[in-house]
């Protein structure tokens, strides 16, 4: 009988459970949404944040001190340290090494220009190189991915090519020396002759040291500066998540003896993507280097995005709430609405457990019913925000569809058990009697 | 007797309406919150982009902003010119700003580049620099210096020790109050105070490059640079696009995630008051019913439910707004260390918001018009 | 006496269910009408159409000169505000309105409110001291002489009353009775349905309906007995 009276209440009034199952669609829709943006939001914005360039830079360990000022390395070539080029595949091979978006090894030459007769920096680099990685894939790299605010006028020299791109401030001192498409020469030392020919194939404006500088292919470079297959930095861009007190330990156990991670606390850290483990998993596979956070970046990156994912959360808390309220103003409304019934089942000596079992099995099922399609819709809206906010799309998380099943089936009894509480101390004479 | 008869609805219904204007006044106070801190975040965040360090750069019009020895003669700029144009422009927007003249002297035997700056303004314009020791607090201490990570290491300097700093045929001394890990190239660097290196390399007055962070949008600071050009017509004024292009982006990303959180929020109030009305209109079509017969028209009659509801979504506005303006101040506080002040432009388009949305919740009254009060007063 | 309402082979239909089947009788201005008949037999339909309430399938059904069918939606709500007063069994008042509200409420759709003359007329049903009562703060009668003060305040031209006195005991029967009563002698136009014969008595006329089709339009008057 509990089974036909609850079939007969949902054939009874289809149009009223209409409004009841939107609320529910809508409301859950909304929450599957932003529960999916909440949790991909730290994904993206620190995708995002790569816009601001690499976050680790690579140095051989056993350096002599850099003469490095606004970005160049004003340090002739046979002082110091180099590290291999043919090395950088591995970094491709570390545990997270998909976390690694890309690193550009850079070759800071002091050089002069015949044309002009003056001393320049000449910055050996990738734009975009095809990098071997020891399990046999290729990997592309370069200035592209690690300083994507760089400009060109005109275009990039071609990986390896006899090509070059000169900077804007260079460009604008020497007009007539480094137009685009002109070739240019460039030695080591002001008396040798001719020099290695380059052409000029564009102006780059970085708002940085660059500016004055002529950019190269990193192999060019390293053949004027006799120094095949070496470079000197690295700047590698990498996912990282914000760095909280685990993160802090870890990075502090590499340098303070006194700090011990337990074997736990090991394992949790190198398995995160922190920037610090992410350094140390690129010291292991190229030993003899110091791997540095540049800290300006990763550390006003960790810390909004740890701001903004803490405002998104509360964000979504809020929705959640305004979903839960609306679900629960429907179903009350559908439980108000049918007072008179309950009046009926109560005269004719229904308990009040039965009354409001009925009422609640119909709200579940609802819920439930309501809930999932709610879910396919959120997942929709989801992807249509992710498109919308972040240019790809966010793809739907099926962990989310019991969570979403579940609060629905939670917030509609909630939303009923009010006003069935309220129908139980009401005596059917006064229902009946239709005030 | 309009508002009578809309005041007594009001307060017969008022459990019913209670329902709604408990999703009126919690929608309200989730929009104002966030419209409050759409507003505040963007200064917050800003804030926040301020520890990546300069976003402007003076420089000498062309030519490589240092002076390396051994290399082409440099490109200096007089210190009170760049002075005297920044106390030009209104202060308020630049939160630190600081000379720099680089000079790569020996110490030890070692070369290395010495900064000559102002050791207050330098720690403003590079917050996540980490130190050891002191900072130099006084522009004019020559006697004391900062010197990076590297440096101290290859140089085995601890604090407290005196640093010997050599510059063709002069030298002068300091003592190193702090060493500086900075995470990147200033770890291979000393900083000085700006007179001190002027007088080692001979150079009274000079500067090589002028650091400013300016707080604001993208737009501000590049207004702000278009301003500083024309003050400094002879220099290359230059916004540092790494800061200044990721920082709109990001911005633009995380304002339009709060917006279409907004909207939800919004649909689903909607929602909410869309289902207490349509319960409301379903319960008075008794009174509807025996209002036509009375010869009420059915625009009239609609007309008292609507401003019953515009009452109900102007005061729910209203006490929702106050609210929102306390859950902003709370995340302001939670999620930025600050508080988000209340802006009064808020209250207005919230309140208003919230009105649209509770008409637009009211559709259902539309289904009285088909009302026969026939039917109803037959008492079914 | 001059003709205040005449119904011309009256139809109206529910579907396949005749509900009124040809109708045709005349009222005289004054006349108190009493129409009976057992359930069903078609009495509340007609009175709602010719209250504007509901519209006929064929037929004239015309009321102080205005032909009823002919009306729209808006004419119809006009109609209902000027002409007619209703009095209902179930005695219909807005449960949050005052009783003094629910007298204004007519007021408010017929043009303006005026609250003294909404108090004068519920003193004259005497309710003097029930005027900010709540409907469900006064009996059943109390109620029913709020709707016929409700009914009056208009001056209505025809007064429209389905069981008035159904839903009330004795005493509260007899001082509705003498309400309508009182009306009559001042000269209103009163339609009542009932199915007492003893109320239909105090009528000056009876009306009989059965399966949708008038019985007896006779005049059988009782109005010398009364007089």
């Amino acid at each position: 009988m509990f089974a036909r009276l609850l079939g007969e209440s949902f054939a009874r009034n289809p149009r009223r459970k209409v409004l009841t199952a939107a609320a529910l669609v809508i409301g859950m829709a909304v929450a599957t949404a932003t529960l999916t943006i909440a949790l991909e939001v730290g994904d993206r914005l620190a995708r995002e944040f790569r816009s601001l360039g690499a976050n680790l830079l690579v140095t051989p360990e056993s350096d002599t001190l850099p003469v490095e000022i606004g970005g160049v390395d004003y340090r002739p070539v046979d002082e110091g340290a180099y590290l291999n080029e043919a090395d950088l595949g591995k970094l491709k091979t570390i545990f997270w090494r998909h976390n690694i978006l890309g690193f550009t090894p850079f070759l800071d030459v002091p050089a002069y220009v015949s044309e002009t007769g003056g001393a320049t920096t000449l910055i050996g680099t990738w734009y975009k190189h095809e990098v071997p990685v020891p399990d046999g894939t290729k990997f592309e790299t370069g200035a592209s991915a690690t300083h994507p605010w760089w400009k060109v006028q005109g275009r990039w020299f071609q990986d390896g090519a006899d090509e070059c791109v000169v900077g804007a401030g260079l460009a604008e001192k020497y007009p007539a020396a480094f137009a685009i498409g002109k070739t240019i020469h460039l030695t080591q030392n002001q008396v040798s002759g001719d020099g290695r020919p380059l052409v000029v194939t564009g102006i780059i404006s970085t708002g940085d040291a660059e500016d004055n500088a002529v950019l190269l292919p990193l192999p060019v470079a390293q053949e004027i500066s006799g120094h095949p297959g070496k470079f000197r930095q690295l700047f590698v861009s990498a996912l990282t998540k914000p760095a909280d007190a685990l993160a802090e330990r870890g990075e502090r156990a590499q340098t303070d003896k006194n700090i011990q991670l337990t074997p736990t606390e090991y394992d949790r850290w190198f398995c995160s993507p922190y920037i610090s483990s992410i350094g140390f998993q690129i010291r292991t596979v190229l030993p003899g280097t110091d791997v540095h956070a540049i800290r300006r970046v990763a550390e006003t990156e960790g810390r909004i995005l740890t701001r903004v994912g803490t405002l998104l959360w509360i964000v979504t808390l809020a929705a959640l709430g305004a979903a839960a309220l609306a679900i629960a103003a429907t179903s009350a409304t559908t439980v108000l609405e049918r007072r008179a019934e309950i009046g009926v089942m109560k005269a004719l000596g229904a308990s009040n457990a039965l009354v409001g079992g009925i009422f609640l099995a119909e709200q579940v099922l609802l819920a439930i019913a309501g809930g999932a399609i709610g879910f396919f819709v959120g997942a929709g809206l989801a992807r249509f925000l992710g498109e919308s906010v972040f240019g790809t799309p966010a793809a739907p998380r099926l962990i989310l569809f019991p969570v979403v099943l579940a609060l629905a089936a939670v917030i509609a009894m909630i939303g009923s058990l009010v006003p069935l509480r309220r129908a139980a101390h009401f005596r059917p004479a006064v229902i009946l009697r239709g005030e | 007797m309009f508002w009578r008869l809309v005041f007594q609805l009001l307060r017969g219904s008022r459990g019913r309406l209670g329902v709604a204007i408990l999703a009126i006044v919690s929608g309200a106070a989730v929009i104002s919150a966030l419209l409050n801190l759409d507003l505040g975040v963007q200064n917050k965040l800003t804030q926040e982009f301020r520890t990546l360090g300069a976003n402007i750069v003076i420089s000498p019009a062309s030519g490589a902003p240092a002076q390396i020895s051994g290399a082409e003669v440099p490109s200096l700029m007089p210190e009170r010119d760049v002075l005297a144009a920044l106390q030009q422009l209104p202060s308020a927007q630049v939160s630190a700003a600081a000379p720099y003249l680089y000079i790569v002297a020996r110490a030890q035997n070692i070369r290395v580049v010495v900064a000559g700056t102002w050791p207050d303004q330098a720690q403003k314009l590079d917050a996540t620099w980490k130190l050891e020791g002191n900072w130099v607090r006084s522009r004019e201490d020559q006697s004391q210096c900062l010197v990076g990570r590297n440096v101290a290491r290859r140089m085995q300097l601890a604090l407290g020790n005196p640093l010997e700093l050599h510059y063709m045929d002069r030298s002068a001394q300091c003592r190193v109050a702090g060493i500086v890990d900075a995470g990147g190239a200033e770890d291979n660097q000393v900083f000085a105070s700006l007179s001190a290196v002027q007088s080692l390399a001979n150079l009274p007055g000079q500067i090589g490059v002028a650091q400013l962070s300016v707080t604001g949008t993208a737009q501000i600071v590049a207004d702000y640079a278009a301003r500083l050009a024309a003050a400094l017509p002879q220099y290359q004024v230059r916004p540092i696009r790494q800061v200044t292009e990721a920082e709109g982006a990001l911005l633009g990303r995380i304002r339009l995630l709060i917006v279409s959180m907004v909207l939800l929020i919004l649909i689903l109030t909607a929602l909410c008051v869309l289902g207490t009305m349509a319960a409301l209109a379903m319960e008075r079509r008794k009174d509807v019913g025996l209002m036509k017969s009375l010869g009420g028209s059915i625009s009239r009659i609609v007309g008292i439910f609507l401003a019953e509801v515009g009452v109900l979504g102007a005061v729910g506005g209203l006490l929702g707004t106050i609210l929102g303006a306390a859950l902003a101040y709370w995340m302001g506080l939670r999620v930025f260390g600050t508080a988000i002040s209340p802006r009064w432009e808020v209250f207005p388009a919230t309140i208003a918001l919230m009105i649209v949305v509770t008409l637009a919740g009211a559709l259902p009254l539309r289904m009285l018009g088909n009302v026969k009060p026939a039917e109803i007063l037959r008492g079914e | 006496m001059a003709t205040l309402v005449q119904v011309e082979n009256l139809r109206k239909e529910f579907g396949n269910v005749r509900a009124l089947d040809g109708v045709s009788f005349r009222v005289d201005a004054g006349e108190w009408i009493a129409i009976m008949g057992p359930s069903g037999s078609g009495k509340t339909t007609l009175i709602n159409i010719l209250g504007g309430l509901d519209t006929p399938t064929a037929g004239q059904a015309v009321v102080d000169g205005t032909d009823v069918a002919r009306l729209d939606e808006a004419g119809l709500t006009r109609f209902r505000a000027e002409k007619i007063g209703f009095i209902f069994q179930q005695f219909h008042l807005v449960p949050y309105l005052t009783a003094v509200e629910n007298v204004m409420l007519a007021q408010y759709f017929h043009s303006t409110t005026d609250e003294k003359e909404a108090q004068q007329s519920l003193e004259r049903v005497g309710l003097g001291d029930r005027i900010e009562h709540l409907p469900s703060q006064l009996s059943g009668g109390e109620q029913q002489r709020v709707a016929v003060a409700r009914a009056l305040i208009n001056h209505p031209k025809l007064i429209l009353a389905d069981e008035p006195t159904g839903n009330l005991d004795e005493a509260n029967e007899e001082i509705v009775l003498s309400l309508l009563r009182e009306l009559h002698n001042e000269g209103h136009t009163i339609l009542m349905v009932t199915h007492a014969p003893s109320i239909g008595r105090l009528a000056d006329r009876r009306i009989e309906f059965a399966h949708g089709h008038l019985v007896q339009a006779a005049v059988a008057s009782l109005k010398p007995e009364l007089a």
